[in-house]
């Protein structure tokens, strides 16, 4: 039967369909609100042994702070990682799409993904939408070329150095990392100057705050410390604010019981075993 | 100060030499304190934006505009005013228990919608003024005399900013006396009014149950079930609902309930009614 | 004003112990002027699992129907309940498709794991960035308000009883210094033998 109406089906890609309406709302004097930002102070340098990410972990909407303890260092390949700064939507999206990628070009060849191809894939993504894709990346890996930092800017430009900072708190922690950055670091002075480069903008932008968080990357592993310091300990609660039960009025109290007829577990592991 | 001024003497006049006087026009729009009816302006010309910005351009949002429902109606026993009491600045609440009727003295009442600051402030001057007529002449101000005194003072505002819709209400020679006066220079005497962003929903009620042989309580409950449909209504009024009585003998306090109390007490009387 | 508070409105959702509550106001309203008081922003998909959506209202139904209809789907090609995470990864996905041209709404979800009983709850900003922490999360009109409410009433390993206390009393007291929302509340805890709905009495102004 020739039906009138095709089941539309989720295909991939972006969908426009609601931008005439908006834009529309937006000439009506409802303009578009604003998505969750990480103003953010993100770093990544080089030191003896590999390469070292640093970043905050604060999310931003507005004047308020949405999550104290987001992640904002991603994982691309198990030799690169990257943090993100700016649209956090956008970050959390493009590195996710960008891991699924490097994952099927190290499988198609075989061999461990270089720095220099996920820098090029982000970096194309990046200037095909012309910055309207809001993400400002520190990417950092090592392969068999060595290690790699590399700041990729929302419209597809890239700077491959020893030491960067981006965010809205890379000034601070670009003043830590010019004064104490030298070649060669050994790995626990390059903890010490990260943290302080991180804390600098956690201490003096407002847009970035909480925890630590450090990713390091070695020929062996790679390393995720989560949190590496906790900057802002939460103050701690004097006095209970408890309600005593029975105290808010309700109207009505409506029960639903769900009963669980049987329940199965399968131990998958053995049984996709057996099924060849 | 106020004999002062009543005596024509300014302070500032025992000290004053020759050569100051060129500076009194300057000093007459810094000295707000000397005359309360003129505001210090500063020389920029016209300054017509209602809502102040900071220094990007954003609004600021420490104009508390009104969003409220006042309503005022005459009948045989005098003039019942009842009001809202909820500030909002944009969707914030500020507040939910501000005074809206305003007591000017004991036989004039003031409401209060628009700009929060302004209200007040001229109400209090108007206050003032009418205190110092009652000292001049020996004889309580007439409400016609009393709103006119504050429309001329709104006047000179004229497009400059100032939003305030208010009812005048009190009780003179001539009996009971209602009056509407706005930011505009609007001045007009009237049997009904209701002014506010709920003014729709209470003018509903208002209407349809307004009479002039309406017996006190009656009246009472008349006024304060249209502010009450207007606070559930209207999303910029609510808090408690005032209603207060001017008779020959001045204005009495009748109530002042929570419109909360007020939603369940009618939902149960309904209820018992069906 | 923000087209996300065009209508008006909140939602918010706490962890408790084996139990998660989510809850929000019944307001629908145009700008200052309310319309309804029985208005549905939180929608069961499932046994265990809720979403609220707050925001513009009629993206509040559209993007429910297109929920529903990726729920199904998934469920038939899976023939399985959906797992929370998973829902949510949905939802972001939906909403990131339209990211130049978004839906209003800003989804919060509240569930348990059909396995393993595990808590979950997540919030989401209008293009889909997920948001997935410990303690509670909270959209709409007056999210600032609730922020504030929740950072001082909740606690860890709160029973369903006491979470039902401390969500609608969060609620409330921020929605009553919110001129949009409010006009009653509604509030889901859902445990693992049973879900409770109560509705809230609440200020009618």
């Amino acid at each position: 039967m020739a039906s009138t109406k095709v089941v539309n089906i989720p295909k991939g890609g972006f969908s426009f369909e609601n931008c005439q309406r908006n834009n529309f709302m937006a000439k009506q004097g409802f303009p578009a609100p604003k998505a969750v930002k990480t103003g953010t102070t993100i770093a990544g340098f080089i030191f003896k042994d590999g390469v070292i990410l640093g970043a905050d972990t604060r999310a931003t909407e507005g004047n308020i702070v949405a999550d104290k303890n987001c992640f904002k260092l991603h994982y691309m390949a198990p030799n690169i990682y990257c943090a993100g700064a700016g649209t956090a939507a956008d970050l959390e999206m493009t590195t996710l799409q960008m891991s699924s990628q490097l994952e099927l070009h190290r499988l198609n060849t075989g061999r461990q993904v270089k720095v220099a191809t996920a820098t090029r894939l982000l970096k194309q993504m990046l200037f095909r939408y012309q910055g309207h894709i809001g993400a400002a990346l520190v990417l950092g890996g090592i392969d068999s070329s060595g290690p790699h930092v590399c700041c990729i800017y929302p419209h597809g430009s890239t700077d491959s150095l020893p030491f960067v900072a981006m965010g809205s708190g890379s000034l601070a922690a670009m003043a830590f990392l010019e004064s104490g950055w030298k070649p060669d670091m050994e790995l626990a002075e390059a903890k010490v100057l990260m943290r302080n480069a991180i804390c600098g903008g956690i201490f003096n932008d407002l847009m970035s705050g909480s925890h630590v968080d450090l990713c390091i990357i070695t020929r062996e592993k790679a390393e995720m410390i989560r949190p590496f310091e906790v900057a802002n300990v939460k103050g701690e609660r004097q006095g209970s604010y408890r309600y005593p039960l029975g105290c808010t009025a309700t109207l009505s109290t409506r029960v639903i019981p769900i009963e669980i007829e049987s329940t199965v577990v399968r131990p998958v592991a053995e049984e996709s075993m057996d099924t060849a | 100060m106020a004999l002062f001024e009543l005596c024509g003497i300014h302070s500032r006049s025992n000290f004053k030499t020759t050569e100051d006087d060129h500076f009194n026009g300057e000093m007459d729009s810094l000295n707000i304190i000397g005359n309360p009816t003129q505001l210090a302006l500063p020389p920029l010309g016209c300054p017509n934006n209602k809502n102040l910005v900071d220094e990007h351009g954003r609004e600021m949002k420490i104009n508390y505009d009104h969003g409220t429902t006042t309503l005022g109606f005459k009948y045989q026993g005098g003039i019942v005013l009842a009001v809202d009491s909820r500030a909002t600045g944009g969707q914030y609440i500020g507040s939910g228990s501000v005074k809206k009727i305003i007591e000017i003295n004991d036989f004039l009442l003031g409401t209060m919608a628009g700009g929060a600051a302004d209200c007040t402030y001229w109400e209090r001057v108007l206050s003032k003024q009418c205190r110092l007529y009652e000292l001049r002449n020996k004889e309580r101000i007439s409400v016609a005399a009393a709103s006119k005194l504050l429309v001329n003072m709104v006047y000179n505002y004229k497009g400059m900013g100032l939003s305030m819709g208010v009812m005048i209400a009190g009780w003179d020679k001539k009996g009971p006396g209602l009056y509407y006066v706005d930011n505009d220079g609007t001045r007009t005497p009237g049997q009904v009014f209701s002014v506010g962003s709920g003014s729709l929903y209470a003018y509903g009620v208002l209407d349809s149950g307004y009479r002039h042989d309406l017996e006190d309580e009656e009246a009472y409950e008349l006024g304060r079930r249209a502010i009450y449909h207007a606070t559930y209504r209207d999303a910029s009024s609510g808090g408690i609902i005032r209603v207060y009585h001017i008779k020959s003998t001045g204005w009495v306090k009748i109530s002042e309930q929570d419109c909360t109390e007020l939603h369940y007490q009618y939902e149960e009387a309904e209820r018992g009614s069906k | 004003m923000s087209i996300l508070s065009y209508n008006g409105g909140c939602v918010l959702a706490m962890k408790g112990k084996g139990c998660v509550a989510i809850a929000s106001d019944r307001r629908f309203g145009v700008q200052t002027s309310t319309l309804a008081m029985d208005f549905q922003r939180i929608f069961e998909m499932g046994p265990h699992l809720y979403v609220g959506l707050p925001g513009l209202a009629t993206d509040t139904l559209t993007v429910h129907e297109r929920l529903r209809f990726r729920l199904n789907l998934y469920e038939l090609r899976e023939s399985r309940k959906i797992k929370p995470q998973t829902f949510s990864a949905m939802v972001s996905n939906l909403l990131y498709e339209r990211r130049f041209g978004p839906y209003f709404v800003e989804p919060v979800i509240a569930g348990l794991d059909p396995v393993t009983w595990e808590p979950f709850i997540s919030a989401m900003d209008l293009i889909g960035c997920p948001n997935v922490p410990e303690d509670f999360v909270v959209a709409g009109t007056c999210a600032e308000q609730l922020f504030g409410m929740c950072e001082a009433l909740w606690e860890p390993n709160l029973e369903p009883d006491s979470l039902f206390e401390t969500i609608s009393q969060a609620l409330m007291n921020a929605f009553d210094r919110d001129a949009i929302s409010g006009w009653g509340g509604i509030v889901h805890v859902i445990e693992k033998d049973k879900v409770t709905t109560r509705l809230l009495k609440t200020r009618m102004d």
